[in-house]
């Protein structure tokens, strides 16, 4: 019995390793062969990234370096680290030695202020895996109209890797938190865009319980190896479920605030919703804002890719997918092929922990030939659900989570 | 001992299959075939020294940005920080990007620049880069 289940996992696999290689191979313009084996299309569609250690990932930008993953590259349950979704928002640091000796401060509303080494953090806490969602601020923006400034994002801004760290409570713990500490700040070691290294490209912050949240870690692993450089390495905070930038990549310092942090990017429109909605395309009023914190619930199908042909006489369709939401597991998961009119419940996974993505299977009916939408419409557990299209505009284009669509053509 | 048995008979007679079909290159045996078409092949990888694991160089020139009054003066003042492919993926209303070049000032220390040079880039910006998204159906995998 052993035997045939480790069988049918190896066949699994290797099922699965074929179906990826197809999809990668259809890329990037939405979807060519799938079904048929015809060649994908001439590389008219977004630049593909080409470096050591990722996979050819979606460039939005490549000063500073913003590669998105495709949503038909997010389908594996735990994110390989070569999928998973590059930001940055200032240059790639130069990194030398030993990777133990990095040294983390924390300081501020704190009784004794620590300066430790990665070492000494492993060493001196427990370390704790779990698998966690990171996700672009501005995963989404693409689907506002008119276009918000920045990264256009489609749903690729996200990924759920495994992480291991140690519990961020457990430093400040042992830092002591006075009274008056109510916010935190953070620093890395990436020079700004104009390669300025006196001040940071990015320094956003989070109220104390979000940061006293066991599953809030500094990371110095990803996917059980050393990290990437550009993931963040020697060591990176993971505050999971919360917008990515205060995820600080090359961390060398959390100060601790008796007030709301005003690093760049605490302020103006950047990261955060209006509180008066807008008319969409305005200037809008900075001062009636307000802070952008736990991301909104999405689902992306994963299987098959937005464009795929089906062969003549396809009746069912197997699809897969990822939800989730920021602060709330996933409670349904809702598949419409009639642009909404009928919806039927998905089957979905519950999560392996907190603050994990979770996979939604369904089969889905096509009657006949033709031209179908799939719609993919996640609600959480607080009840909270998709919108049909992106709203709320605001001028740098936080929170666009509208219902998830793939494209799909059945042969006659 | 030397018999044989069911067992080898059957064993014997699947090898030999199992070798006429590998053998078979031809393909005569096997009926029709998917035909496979292999991925392309990716373009080399760029010259970055893998030890770092920095990203890979980008090297904009004025002319990736598209021909218009003020180009010039837009290139040099904007990619002093910014690729041009961020620039190109925007598409704002003027008052937008003249909010936009105060965020930049305002926030991230870009330099102030002259009245007239600040009129020429937002004349430009919002001339080549103003809203073009339409509807939700214009990029169809279909209609290519």
């Amino acid at each position: 019995m052993g035997r045939s289940e480790s069988w049918n996992a190896s066949r699994r696999n290797v099922l699965k390793g074929v179906g990826m290689a197809a999809v990668g191979a259809s890329l990037p313009p939405v979807g060519a062969a799938l079904a048929q084996g015809t060649a994908p299309a001439a590389p008219k569609g977004p630049k593909l990234l080409e470096m050591e250690g990722k996979a050819r990932l979606s460039v939005l930008g490549d000063k500073p370096l913003v590669a998105e993953t495709q949503a038909e590259l997010m389908d594996d349950s735990v994110t390989p680290t070569d999928k998973l979704f590059v930001r940055n928002n200032g240059q790639v640091p130069d990194i030398t030695g030993d990777p133990k000796a990095w040294k983390i401060k924390i300081d501020g509303e704190v009784n004794t202020p620590l300066e430790l080494t990665v070492g000494e953090l492993m060493s001196r806490f427990p370390n704790v895996t779990y698998q966690l969602m990171l996700e672009c601020g501005g995963n989404g923006r693409s689907f506002f109209s008119p276009e918000a400034r920045g990264n256009q994002w489609t749903n690729g801004g996200a990924g759920c890797p495994q992480w291991t760290g140690v519990h961020l409570a457990d430093v400040l713990k042992a830092a002591g938190l006075k009274s008056s500490a109510i916010y935190t700040g953070h620093y890395g070691a990436d020079p700004t865009l104009a390669g300025e290294t006196d001040k940071p490209s990015i320094s956003r912050g989070m109220p104390i319980a979000k940061a006293m949240e066991e599953h809030t870690i500094i990371a110095f692993k990803l996917n059980g190896k050393d990290m990437p450089l550009i993931h963040g390495a020697p060591a990176r905070l993971v505050v999971p479920g919360w917008a990515g930038s205060l995820s600080t990549k090359w961390l060398n310092r959390i100060w601790i605030r008796d007030k709301e942090h005003d690093g760049p990017g605490m302020g103006g429109f950047s990261y955060r919703l209006t509180k008066t909605p807008i008319v969409p395309g305005t200037k809008g009023d900075e001062k009636d804002t307000v802070i952008l914190e736990a991301m909104p619930v999405r689902s992306v199908i994963t299987f098959p890719a937005d464009g795929t042909r089906l062969a003549a006489g396809t009746k069912k369709l197997d699809l897969r997918g990822q939800a989730w939401s920021g602060e709330a597991d996933i409670k349904t998961v809702d598949i419409s092929t009639d642009y909404g009119v009928s919806w039927k419940p998905a089957k979905v996974d519950p999560a392996p922990n907190k603050y994990a993505w979770q996979r939604f299977t369904a089969a889905v009916d096509l009657p006949s030939a033709g031209y179908y939408e799939v719609w993919a419409k996640a609600t959480d557990a607080k009840g909270v659900t998709q919108p049909f299209v992106a709203g709320n505009w605001n001028p740098q284009g936080y929170g666009a989570n509208p219902i998830n669509r793939i494209r799909v053509l059945v042969a006659t | 001992m030397s018999q044989l048995n069911i067992t080898h008979v059957v064993v014997i007679s699947l090898t030999a299959v199992f070798l006429l079909v590998a053998m078979d290159r031809a393909g005569q045996l096997r009926g029709p075939q998917p035909t496979y078409v292999p991925p392309a092949k990716p373009a080399p990888l760029a010259a970055v020294d893998p030890e770092k694991g920095k990203p890979p160089p980008h090297n904009d020139t004025v002319e990736d940005m598209p021909a218009g009054k003020g180009r010039e003066v837009t290139f040099y003042t904007c990619t002093a920080c910014h690729g041009v492919a961020l620039i190109k993926a925007q598409g704002l209303t003027r008052d937008l990007w003249d909010s936009s070049i105060d965020l930049m000032i305002e926030k991230h220390r870009m330099p102030p620049v002259k009245p007239a040079e600040r009129a020429e880039i937002l004349d430009y910006l919002a001339e080549q880069f103003p809203p073009r998204r339409r509807g939700r159906n214009t990029d169809n995998p279909f209609l290519k």
